[in-house]
This record gives C-alpha cells, sequence and structure tokens, in this order.
C-alpha cells in the first residue's frame, strides 16, 4: 500500500524560497526583541538581580552562543538529537556522546504559518513548532539530526507526521496508565528501542562505564536544581520569572555547565537569604503556575503579568514541563550494571511524570499529589492554571484539579490564552483581580 | 467624617460615586466617547458639584473600570471585580455571589461577608453575554433599545436563535422578523440567549444565594426576567445598578483614606 504514495511533503505547502528568507528574517528580529524586552522586565522587577543570572540571560538567546556552539559541535562531528518534550531519555543521548536540546517552540508569530496548515483550534505549540520549521527559524530544530517526539497528546502525535517531512522522527509510545505491569512494559521497550536508534546514529555504543557518567551527570544537575528549588521555599530570593529561565535554558545548555552556573546562583542567593536580601517583598502574594507549558521567549506573557501586577505576585512554584518538572526527578539506580540502570531511566521517565495524558482510576493522582506537596511545602496562596486554547488534556483535567483546590481552601484561577499578545489587557485585569483576592485574602 | 469618592472608567460610560460616612452623598455619569480622560475630569466635577464639595474636600479617590488608566487624578485602583465585591455585599450585606453585566463583558463575583473577593469568573470575550447586544438586536428589531424589555414581557414563548455569536444572532433575528415572527418573541429570545451566557459563566463559579446584579444591564426588565428564569431564583437589584463598580470603588477609597489616618 504504501508504494501507492508518492514520497513528497505530506502537509508542508510549497513556499518560496525569498518568503522564507524574508519571515525568517523578520521574524528573528522581532524574536530577538521579546527576548532582550523579556530580560529588561526581569531585571526591572529584581532590582538588585545577581550578576550570575546574566549567564542564563546569553544562554537564553535562542539564536545566540548555545546555537554557534551547537553548530561547531556538529561540524565537528557531534550528533544532535532534538526532542520535544521531556520523555525523552537524556541520559541514553549523553551516554552516546550526542548533544540533546528541546526543539517545542514558543514563538507567536510562527503559530500564523502553522495556521495555513492547521485550523486555529489546534494548539498553538504545534502549529508554532511547525511554523518555524517553515521558515527554518530554530537553530536548535534546524540542527538537530534526528528528533524524538513523545506522543503524549494528539498535537504531538500529529506533529511527528508534520516533521517527518524534514527530519527522520523517532516516536517514542509512553503509556496512557501507569500503575500496570504490562504497560510499564511496554515503555521499557521503547526506551530499548530508542536506546538502538541513537546507537546507530551516532556510531556510539552505549557502554556500561558511559550510561553510569550520563545518570551521574544528569543526578548532579538535579542536585543543582533542587538547591535552586529550595531556596524559592521562603520569602523570595529569586523570582519566578528567573527561576523558570534558568530551568528551561537546561533543555538547550551544556548540562555540565548549566549545573556549574546554577550552583554558583544559588552561593549568591543563599548569602542573600542570610542577608535578608529579597527580589521581591516577603509578603508579595505566593503564585503557583500549573498548566500548559510555558516556552520561551513569547510565553513569558503570563509570568510577566503576575510579577508586574499590581498588586505584585511572585511565582514561588510551578507544576510545568516547561520549569519546576525538568529535573525534579533523579534516575534511582540501585546496582551499577546496565540492565538496571535501564530500568531505573524507564521508571524515571514515567513514574516521575505528571503529565495530563496520563489516567488513573483515581484522576492522574500523581499530578493532584505534587501539586497539593509542593503548596504546602512553598506556602502558595493561589495558583493560576494556565491553558492555551486547543490544549485538551489540561483543560479537561482543570475540574479535577479546582476541585481538590477548592477543599484545601486554595483559590485557583483559570487562564485561557493564545499564542497571541493582544489579548494581555484582558489578562491582565483577570490576572491583577486575582492577585488583589490573594492580597485581601493574606491580611485576613 | 470621612468622605471618598471612586469612579468607574466603564466602555461606554464614566460614573462617579462619592460617599460620605458609608453614605451615597452624588452620583453623575457621562459617556465615555473619545476622550474619557477629560470626561472623567468632568464627571466628577458634576459629582462635586452636586454634592456642594470642592477636591479638597475628598481624601481619597479610586478608579477602576476597563479604563481604569485614563482617570490620572485617582490615588489607587481597584479591580472591576473586587469594586463589584464591596459593591454587592454593600447594598445587600447578605449577598454571596454578585453579577455584573455591563456594556462590553460580563463577570461574576463571589465574596464573603465583608465584601472580601473569594472567586470571579469572567466573560470577556464575546458579546453576546453583555449590553451590546441587546444594542445590537433592538437595532436589528428596529425597536427602541430601552422598550426591548417591556416588549419581550408580553411574549408566552422565545423564538430559537443562535447564541453563539452577536454576529451569528444577527442574521437569525433578521430571518425571524422575515418569518413574520412575532416581535415580543424575538426579543425574548434575545434576552433568553442573553441570560443563557450570563448564567452558564456564573455556574460556572457556583451560585451562592443571595444572588446580586448590577451594571448598566441590571435596569433591563427583559434581562431580569430571563435571568431569573434560567437561574431558577431570586436575584436582588440595587435602586441605580449602573453605580455600582464607582460605589465599591469609593468604598475602597474609604478604607484606604482611613488606613493613611
Amino acid at each position: 500500500m504504501a508504494s501507492k504514495i508518492e514520497k513528497e511533503p505530506k502537509y508542508i505547502p510549497e513556499m518560496a524560497q525569498s518568503e522564507i528568507d524574508e519571515l525568517n528574517k523578520s521574524i528573528k528580529a522581532a524574536s530577538i526583541k521579546v527576548i532582550e524586552d523579556n530580560i529588561e522586565r526581569m531585571k526591572k522587577t529584581w532590582k538588585n538581580r545577581p550578576k550570575a543570572m546574566e549567564y542564563f540571560d546569553e544562554i537564553s538567546n535562542l539564536f545566540g552562543k548555545r546555537a554557534k556552539e551547537l553548530e561547531e559541535q556538529k561540524a565537528a562531528g557531534k550528533k544532535i538529537i532534538g526532542y520535544s518534550c521531556i520523555f525523552a531519555p537524556i541520559e541514553l543521548i549523553l551516554a552516546a556522546d550526542a548533544i540533546p536540546v528541546r526543539v517545542g517552540s514558543g514563538w507567536y508569530d510562527t503559530a500564523k504559518l502553522g495556521d495555513r496548515i492547521m485550523p486555529v483550534e489546534i494548539c498553538p505549540v504545534i502549529r508554532s513548532t511547525v511554523g518555524a520549521k517553515m521558515v527554518s527559524l530554530s537553530p536548535y530544530l534546524e540542527l538537530s539530526d534526528a528528533i524524538v517526539i513523545p506522543l503524549t497528546c494528539d498535537g504531538r502525535t500529529k506533529l511527528s507526521e508534520m516533521l517527518s517531512d524534514f527530519k527522520p522522527i523517532w516516536y517514542m509510545n509512553p503509556p496512557r496508565v501507569k500503575d500496570d505491569t504490562h504497560t510499564l512494559d511496554m515503555w521499557k521497550k521503547e526506551i530499548l528501542v530508542i536506546k538502538e536508534k541513537i546507537e546507530k546514529l551516532t556510531g556510539n555504543k552505549i557502554t556500561r562505564q558511559k550510561l553510569k557518567e550520563a545518570i551521574e551527570k544528569m543526578q548532579q544537575a538535579t542536585k543543582a536544581f533542587r538547591r535552586l528549588q529550595e531556596l524559592r521555599k521562603g520569602a523570595p530570593v529569586i523570582n519566578g520569572r528567573d527561576a523558570m529561565l534558568v530551568n528551561q535554558t537546561s533543555l538547550w545548555d551544556d548540562i555540565e555547565r548549566w549545573t556549574q552556573k546554577v550552583n554558583e546562583l544559588c552561593d549568591e542567593l543563599e548569602k542573600r537569604v542570610e542577608q535578608k536580601d529579597y527580589s521581591s517583598y516577603p509578603d508579595t502574594p505566593r503564585v503557583m503556575i500549573t498548566g500548559t507549558p510555558m516556552i520561551w521567549p513569547d510565553s513569558w506573557k503570563v509570568p510577566n503579568l503576575i510579577e508586574e501586577s499590581n498588586p505584585q505576585g511572585v511565582v514561588v512554584v510551578d507544576e510545568q514541563c516547561s520549569s519546576d518538572r525538568i529535573l525534579y526527578d533523579p534516575v534511582g539506580v540501585d546496582e551499577w550494571n546496565m540492565s538496571d540502570m535501564l530500568n531505573a531511566i524507564s521508571e524515571r521517565y514515567i513514574m516521575a511524570c505528571t503529565c495530563p495524558c496520563f489516567t488513573s482510576e483515581h484522576g492522574n493522582e500523581d499530578r493532584i499529589n505534587w501539586i497539593i506537596d509542593r503548596i504546602k511545602e512553598y506556602k502558595v496562596d493561589g495558583v493560576i492554571y494556565y491553558v492555551v486554547r486547543g490544549c485538551i488534556l489540561y483543560a479537561m483535567e482543570y475540574a479535577r484539579i479546582k476541585k481538590v483546590l477548592d477543599k484545601m481552601g486554595i483559590p485557583v484561577y483559570y487562564l485561557d490564552t493564545e499564542y497571541t499578545r493582544e489579548d494581555v489587557g484582558q489578562m491582565k485585569t483577570r490576572v491583577e483581580a486575582f492577585l488583589e483576592m490573594l492580597e485581601a485574602r493574606i491580611d485576613i | 467624617m470621612m468622605i471618598s469618592a471612586g469612579i468607574d472608567m466603564g466602555t461606554q460610560r464614566v460614573k462617579v460615586a462619592i460617599i460620605k460616612d458609608k453614605q451615597i452623598i452624588a452620583q453623575s455619569q457621562n459617556f465615555s466617547g473619545f476622550e474619557p480622560a477629560k470626561v472623567a475630569e468632568q464627571t466628577l466635577k458634576e459629582a462635586l458639584e452636586s454634592a456642594k464639595l470642592s477636591r479638597e474636600d475628598i481624601e481619597h479617590i479610586t478608579a477602576t473600570g476597563a479604563g481604569v488608566n485614563m482617570a490620572s487624578f485617582a490615588d489607587s485602583t481597584i479591580s472591576m471585580m473586587g469594586a463589584d465585591a464591596k459593591a454587592g455585599a454593600y447594598y445587600f450585606p447578605s449577598a454571596r455571589t454578585i453579577m455584573d453585566v455591563g456594556a462590553e463583558d460580563a463577570r461574576a463575583v463571589k465574596c464573603d461577608e465583608n465584601g472580601v473577593m473569594m472567586d470571579f469568573v469572567v466573560n470577556a470575550r464575546c458579546a453576546a453575554g453583555a449590553g451590546t447586544f441587546i444594542e445590537a438586536m433592538a437595532r436589528a428589531l428596529e425597536v427602541e433599545m430601552n422598550d426591548m424589555g417591556s416588549l419581550s414581557l408580553n411574549a408566552e414563548r422565545a423564538s430559537p436563535i443562535n447564541a453563539s455569536c452577536v454576529i451569528f444572532a444577527e442574521s437569525d433575528v433578521v430571518s425571524l422578523i422575515h418569518r413574520e415572527e412575532p416581535k415580543s418573541e424575538i426579543a425574548r429570545a434575545i434576552f433568553d440567549a442573553m441570560a443563557e451566557r450570563v448564567s452558564s459563566m456564573v455556574n460556572r463559579l457556583g451560585v451562592t444565594p443571595d444572588v446580586v446584579l448590577i451594571g448598566g444591564v441590571a435596569k433591563d426588565v427583559g434581562f431580569v426576567a430571563s435571568l431569573k428564569r434560567r437561574l431558577g431564583i431570586d436575584i436582588l437589584i440595587p435602586e441605580e445598578p449602573i453605580y455600582a463598580g464607582a460605589v465599591g470603588a469609593a468604598l475602597v477609597a474609604a478604607k484606604r483614606a482611613k488606613r493613611r489616618h
């Protein structure tokens, strides 16, 4: 049957090279401006922003230093493996001497290009990622030798098809049910298949020693990550946006260097705890964000609103795969033999994950437990439930989460938006009212 | 003695309320027009004149509403929802759910016995649940907007229309007119559709009695009848619901002024 289908782009319409070049140029220029603007805004709110943050500002430039490094490393023969979401087993990529880099897109402007293929009802993360590919905007996506796409939601499932016109796509099939031995077995096999693909692409065998080193490298990253997270539990010494930026750069930075830089930042911030040198007033309402991933740079729209609002809020923790979920859980190995390590990787990427793509008898209780625990640990005053239109799984789970939060007496606000800048005004109204409400409750 | 003022910079009208020791002593309103900042000054001036006060007598002014930043003379601001909660509890101390239906948007707020907002929902994206919907439909029916309400009360039933969008609804109304359906039934359908939008919004929040309706549209008997039918409960409405936002802001202003003493 397959032979009946001609080999031609399955989805992407033909575009004149001149149009591609022009769009690439203008969107890139606009994006660099958004990146600079976001950093300016973070600096403005956090008057005494430490020097250690400058490193992350630099890495946050999606067209800057890191893209250049990747280009050089690729030219030197290294393979670059893109991934669309944090289900991708980073340790295996590192163990084969390849470079992992996240390729999901937070560009609002490219979502409009995706509209040429898909109706606007489709999740904008998908439309934007495809749009970015249409004009070769993302250096990381362009440089990738293959892309791991875990089929977590319907959007990502079809995204894999759309991108397969350009790049080898490695699907991963996460089960929708975690607490079943046969689904876990299936996932373990997915991990083994990906391992083989990585080995074949790179020509490097993943040895016991190499894998151990990779796991340890990521464990160090988790340690630094948790150190920073710990600092957010008290009076704010780092604002939410800044912590989110640090977290998210781990998805494309060199992970060892990132770990070192996070530790340097934590050295400084720990001093500030002693000195009571806060990034926001200690009585600022403490907000948790949960929901759709907020992808740098354009999706900083919402944390910008929260932390620049009057009254101001500070994001002390989130439950997002674009930030506080990325590195929280280490791969826990019993014995450093190959089979144990692979088991541990397989378990870590599925059991620790709180993605709403899972279902269970109790209604995705892992996500609920995560949220409840963090609310208590981080003394959260209120939750912003962020959903982009078309993000069906997060939208559907809202009612479940709200029920739990209502019972805890924690206010939650459903903030729905799009990949657009046009709704900032009315979102501001809603965010300010929510923060006002939290402030009034704190006053009581 | 403490005098404070609230100004509600609405999308269609600017409203000012002045309160003295928790009593409303003056209210005034004007169309926002093209220069809302000037209108704000003017409206405040008129309220001061009617209360026989001067600007210096006001201890604190709090602004609210969509154009809140246009009232540059205000000492502070409050969200529309926060002002709604304060006003609802002021008019009716038993109020726990307050619905505000204005010209361009609708929202609902839950509050405690002190008028502190506990939760809220907003419908800001669709005009089918707001006052401009009535205006557009009245135009299609060729009746005065203020007559729509009493007209709808004569209807036994409602004609079916699409309530999801003003534009679709308008074309539905046009075809009903062509089918020579009675205007009263079409008018009732319009209010039913609006009530459906507003009640589904407030249902997301949960309807805790007593329920208060404020905002300019609360004056429309047709809409109120439809909303009562749809929610199946009684709704409390203050005498001059259009000033609710301004009154809420003035109450907040009084509190903030006191804090400084």
